[in-house]
């Protein structure tokens, strides 16, 4: 099966903040050549490592987000490599830029220069807070950007009864700001694609990422636009303009579980059948409670969450949110990532997949398609590149260079 | 011109991880066609932030409401802010899928149409005989993308899914958090209803480029879950390949070396500033900054390994320091000496305060036919040759229920006046 994107060409130059833009790509089809300095990119020496042996080709994050892709490697910023740079964009579809500084435009490589090299190319561009602006020049991590996004005061614990906080915003950990705006690139890049099939020519786009990590929260920008109220955060739920009952409640086991209120007419009615059936729905079978105008207020809320908590620590994690869910109670454990790999479900949807690594004689689980299609696939290798694994396959068999100028540039460093 | 001119997509998706997608579709120029019918309307259109004028449940009651909404409470239907945001750019159509003759309509906007999404529960299309089998009848090419929150295949099929669900089985809730006994802090946001968003975005586009090139359309299963899953690879990978279980750092760098890494009190009301110090020479900056104090020269602080391995101290010095600056001066001033450092920006800093997204032109105004016009978030990527934005081909914000009925059956489907008024009076449209 072909993937959705056979016939593009992708070549990616980025440090963390666009690779997972570019394993998206890859993921849906196109071939996807990463341009890495000679003795590898950044991201190789960020951990976790396979065995934990602190090597470049070993970097369990580098696996994952650039699986799918080919490398090879070249110092653009010699004028060898610089040539050999331009001939690559000539080539290809998509250049995504995620380099930190104005590297490209350094190399007088800016979009003039680009689209008269290739009328056909789509450059986008991952500057962290914009090619202009007064920000252009700050400096960004991901906790940096979901500071400024946003996420972090919609993301916490529970204030005190005074309504002060004692503990911190909290920035969910995983690289989020770069998932964020990967998402939004590759939408982007796809909807690109899609237009160049009218116009026959390429565009310029550039996502700034803390444009892209700003847009990413919910009722927060909403309220205060149209009511000026601010939300408050608050564990493990939306904030909100006002504290409101818990979700999250602790099991037996001493792990959690969530349960979300069901707004379909009969959730109620269902979920306290369902706590019934475990001997757990404490008073709410009483009478008075069939009336939804005795359901009211701060004080049922609470209780109500109260008896939903009790029955939750009844139970391990894992014991009853199946019941729970046939009976189309949104509940679920709060998992570690890593126990998804034996589920039955995800079993059953190929989510996760086995990858080869010759060079280790090993094979490992990783995640794999986010969606299940049937007229085209998913990639599913082959594992991330090693350091200039491709540089033949590029050099020599696409840009027609002979074995001995390959060696000539190895020699110079400037592959 | 705008890229995705001429795709028109019938939109059958509703809250934010359903609408969401077809919202990014309409600012790449995409036609999309929201269909709604008003026996079970978005939840959004009853939920809070109302544009003024509205006498519905006020902000306070809906965070209390665990039992449902009081739908009778909101006055008009048109005036929900959120819900204004989720459909910018949309058209909007009545049309009652229960009804035979409504699904005939259906049909015959089907045969107008590249793509038909939906986010019903899994039965529900087939049950009304819309299957994929039908759709591709109609439409040969269709592009046909179904969002349910696990997945149409597989035992879970008929589990339900909304964002912190997606979030907490897919492990992203459990990697929010100060470390353990702290409980996770989780999501304040449905971070996986804009996932949900995104990923149903970029299915029908890839379909979309697919058909483009070889003339098929095809149908895609697209799960909410799946792809909180895929962003946690580097935990799956630490596990299968080390056999370590995942943890919670709170702030702190799990995997890149870095201390400073933290958000640190400042002067005000719940205000917090974001460091983060990785290399010498961002130490060194900081520790100017700071007035060089004796603390700063201990051995513990020496090395990046040090510095790691006394975060308690660190953090508990740096807090001491922060406590009482104004946070966005101190954020200049860290930035300026190349110091990566954020306030914890509110809606109220990025809407009234950032400059950068100012510049950006992050909200644009946009016009409601019944509200007004109010800004709406545009989206985050700036073309240079097309035009992308998220009025999309409305030029409008999103749709009043039933806003463009004429448009839509007349103009598209080429129904009459009679016609229509007829199938209105049914309970049709």
């Amino acid at each position: 099966m072909d993937g959705f994107l056979f016939d593009v060409k992708v070549l990616e130059l980025a440090e963390e903040q666009g690779e997972f833009c570019g394993k998206l790509l890859a993921g849906a089809g196109a071939d996807v050549l990463k341009i890495e300095p000679p003795g590898g990119q950044a991201t190789r020496r960020i951990g976790p490592f396979c065995h934990d042996e602190e090597q470049p080709d070993r970097s369990l994050y580098f696996w994952h987000y650039n699986f799918g892709k080919r490398g090879a490697t070249l110092d653009i910023q010699t004028p060898t490599g610089a040539q050999l740079l331009k001939k690559l964009i000539v080539e290809t579809d998509v250049l995504l830029d995620a380099q930190p500084g104005e590297t490209l435009e350094k190399l007088g490589l800016d979009w003039q220069a680009l689209r008269q090299l290739n009328p056909r190319l789509i450059y986008v561009s991952l500057p962290a807070f914009g090619r202009s602006g007064p920000w252009r020049d700050y400096k960004a991590n991901d906790l940096v950007h979901l500071a400024l996004g946003g996420q972090m005061m919609c993301c916490g614990y529970n204030p005190k009864d005074d309504g002060s906080y004692d503990t911190p915003p909290i920035a969910p950990q995983m690289w989020h700001a770069y998932h964020i705006a990967g998402n939004q690139a590759f939408i982007a890049t796809v909807g690109a694609l899609i237009g160049r099939e009218t116009t026959g020519i390429g565009d310029m786009i550039e996502v700034p990422i803390h444009q892209a990590v700003s847009v990413c929260t919910e009722i927060d920008v909403p309220y205060w636009i149209y009511n000026r109220t601010p939300c408050y955060r608050q564990t493990g739920r939306h904030a909100q303009p006002a504290v409101g009952p818990e979700v999250q409640f602790p099991t037996k086991d001493d792990r959690y579980a969530i349960i979300l209120p069901n707004p379909f007419p009969g959730g109620y009615e269902t979920l306290v059948d369902f706590l019934d059936s475990k001997g757990q729905a404490g008073d709410l079978t009483q009478e008075k409670y069939a009336d939804p105008a005795n359901r009211k207020g701060r004080a049922f809320a609470e209780h109500f969450s109260d008896v939903q908590a009790e029955c939750v620590a009844a139970f391990g994690m894992e014991e009853i949110w199946h019941e729970a869910q046939e009976r189309s109670i949104p509940w679920s454990p709060i998992r570690r990532p890593e126990e998804n790999a034996e589920d039955e479900q995800w079993q059953a949807r190929a989510t996760f997949t086995k990858v080869q690594h010759p060079e280790l004689d090993e094979s490992f689980t990783y995640t794999g398609a986010p969606m299940l299609a049937h007229e085209c696939a998913w990639r599913e290798g082959p594992r991330a590149p090693l350091i200039g694994e491709h540089n033949k396959d590029v050099f020599c068999g696409q840009l027609g260079l002979s074995p001995e100028e390959l060696g000539a540039l190895k020699e110079k460093g400037i592959i | 011109m705008r890229p995705l001119e001429g795709v028109r997509i019938a939109d059958l998706t509703w809250l934010l991880a359903g609408a969401g997608g077809p919202r990014l579709l309409a600012s790449l120029g995409a036609e999309v066609v929201r269909v709604e019918w008003r026996d079970r309307l978005d939840f959004l259109r009853y939920m809070p932030p109302f544009a003024p004028g509205q006498k519905g449940q006020t902000e306070k009651a809906a965070a209390m409401d665990l039992t449902g909404l009081d739908k009778d409470k909101v006055q008009s239907v048109n005036r929900g802010g959120y819900f204004n945001d989720i459909n910018a750019g949309k058209r909007g159509i009545s049309l009652n899928m229960k009804d035979p003759k409504g699904r005939e309509l259906f049909k015959q906007l089907v045969a107008v149409s590249d793509v038909v999404v939906e986010a019903f529960t899994a039965e529900t299309m087939r049950k009304w005989g819309l299957g994929y089998d039908t759709l591709k009848a109609i439409k040969p090419d269709i592009i046909y993308v179904q969002q349910p929150g696990w997945g149409y295949t597989g035992p879970y099929v008929k589990y339900a899914s909304y964002g912190p669900i997606a979030q907490a089985v897919s492990g992203l809730t459990e990697q929010s958090g100060l470390p353990a006994p702290h409980p996770p802090a989780g999501w304040g946001f449905s971070y996986m209803d804009w996932s949900g968003a995104y990923y149903c975005a970029m299915t029908i586009l890839m379909a979309v480029y697919y058909k483009k090139r070889t003339g098929r359309g095809q149908y895609i299963d697209c799960s909410q879950v799946e792809p909180g899953i895929g962003m946690t690879g580097t935990a799956v990978l630490d596990h299968g390949v080390n056999g370590r279980h995942s943890q919670r750092t709170g702030n702190r760098s799990p995997y890149i070396p870095a201390a400073p890494h933290g958000a640190y009190p400042c002067a005000g009301d719940d205000r917090w500033i974001a460091i983060a110090v990785a290399s010498a020479e961002e130490w060194q900056a900081l520790v100017r900054e700071m007035g060089n104090p004796d603390w700063a020269e201990r051995e513990q602080f020496t090395t990046l390994a040090d510095r790691v391995k006394h975060q308690d101290e660190l953090d508990r010095l740096v807090g001491a320091w922060t406590r009482d600056k104004d946070p966005f001066a101190l954020q200049e001033r860290l930035q300026a000496v190349g110091v990566p450092a954020g306030v914890c920006q509110t809606a109220q800093d990025r809407i009234e305060r950032d400059p950068q997204l100012k510049h950006l032109n992050w909200l644009i105004p946009l016009a409601h036919t019944e509200i007004g016009t109010w800004p709406v978030k545009d989206i985050p990527f700036h073309f240079t040759n097309a035009t992308v934005n998220q009025g999309g081909p409305t030029e409008r914000a999103a749709p009043c229920y039933a806003e463009d009925n004429d448009y839509v059956y007349k103009e598209l489907l080429g129904l009459t006046q009679a016609e229509m008024d007829a199938f209105e009076k049914e309970g049709v449209i």
